[in-house]
């Protein structure tokens, strides 16, 4: 009886043998995955220059608000140029 | 080796069938009542027995017991490792893509990371093209703007010169002022006197 139920044993424990071998090869295929991505410190580095990248946006957004306003006052100043062109002209018939 | 373990398991064959054999009888002769002839009969002629004194009826409950493990362990291994071996290859290549697509998600939340950044960037370059756009229309304006105020200089300089010269006017005006004055009130003092 103990003989017989040996070969199934034997047949376990090589099967036993190899799955473990399989699910630790496995593991460990997954754990180095898992080290070099965090050994990279691709996570830390990419949030950290995500969130500086949010922080910029407001200086951003102001730097081309003041801008655009900077490109309203010089058109202002172009009319009021040309205004006094204009008067300039006008100027020069009457003293003429 | 297998060889030998095969001797092995056969040898045990017949351990196991007498053994077997035992037990079946005890549990016969708990059970079940004394053999008919009929039964002896029909049980005799298929197994090999050990002891031919027990009921028949044992023989043939007998050989049912050892079959399962080792009858026929021979064929029947060969069987199950033929029937294993496709389940084998399927479970490792199903394990396998099981592995790739769990890798791949790993490596994916960095990827996705990486595309965020790249959209930002992207966005925020466009941002700086249209500011850059818009700082290149304000220095050309400023830039034609001061060449106007270049032409419109020397108009400017006449303007400052006639501003100089009507203030220096006024103040000499002011002294002309007092002076007449002045004159007048000796003037008064002389005729009362």
């Amino acid at each position: 009886m103990a003989s017989a139920e040996s070969q199934p044993r034997f047949g376990q424990s090589v099967k036993g043998l190899l799955s473990d071998k399989v699910g630790s090869c496995s593991g460990d295929v997954i754990a180095l995955t898992r080290q070099v991505l965090k050994g990279s410190r691709s996570q830390e580095l990419l949030g950290q220059a995500a969130r500086n990248m949010v922080i910029q946006e407001d200086a951003i957004l102001h730097s081309e608000d003041s801008l655009r306003k900077m490109s309203i006052i010089t058109t202002h100043l172009q009319y009021h140029v040309e205004h006094s062109k204009n008067l300039q002209d006008q100027l020069r018939h009457l003293l003429n | 080796m297998s060889r030998e373990a095969l001797h092995h398991v056969t040898g045990l064959k017949g351990k196991m069938a007498a053994t077997g054999e035992e037990a079946a009888a005890m549990d016969s002769i708990s059970r079940v009542p004394p053999a008919h002839p009929t039964v002896l009969s029909l049980g005799g002629s298929s197994e090999p027995r050990g002891e031919p004194g027990e009921p028949a009826a044992d023989g043939q409950v007998v050989p049912a017991a050892p079959k399962k493990p080792t009858s026929s362990s021979d064929g029947g291994v060969e069987t199950a490792e033929e029937a294993v071996e496709p389940d084998i290859n399927e479970l490792c290549t199903d394990m396998f893509d099981k592995m790739a697509i769990f890798l791949q998600g790993e490596l994916t939340g960095t990827c996705e990371d990486y595309r965020l950044l790249e959209n930002m960037n992207k966005l925020t370059s466009l941002k700086y093209m249209e500011m850059k756009d818009i700082s290149i229309n304000i220095s050309r304006n400023l830039q034609d703007l001061n060449h106007k105020y270049a032409s419109l200089q020397p108009y400017l300089d006449q303007i400052n010169q006639i501003e100089e010269q009507v203030s220096s006017l006024e103040q000499a005006a002011y002294k002309l002022d007092t002076y007449s004055k002045k004159l007048e009130a000796k003037f008064k003092k002389l005729e009362k006197r």
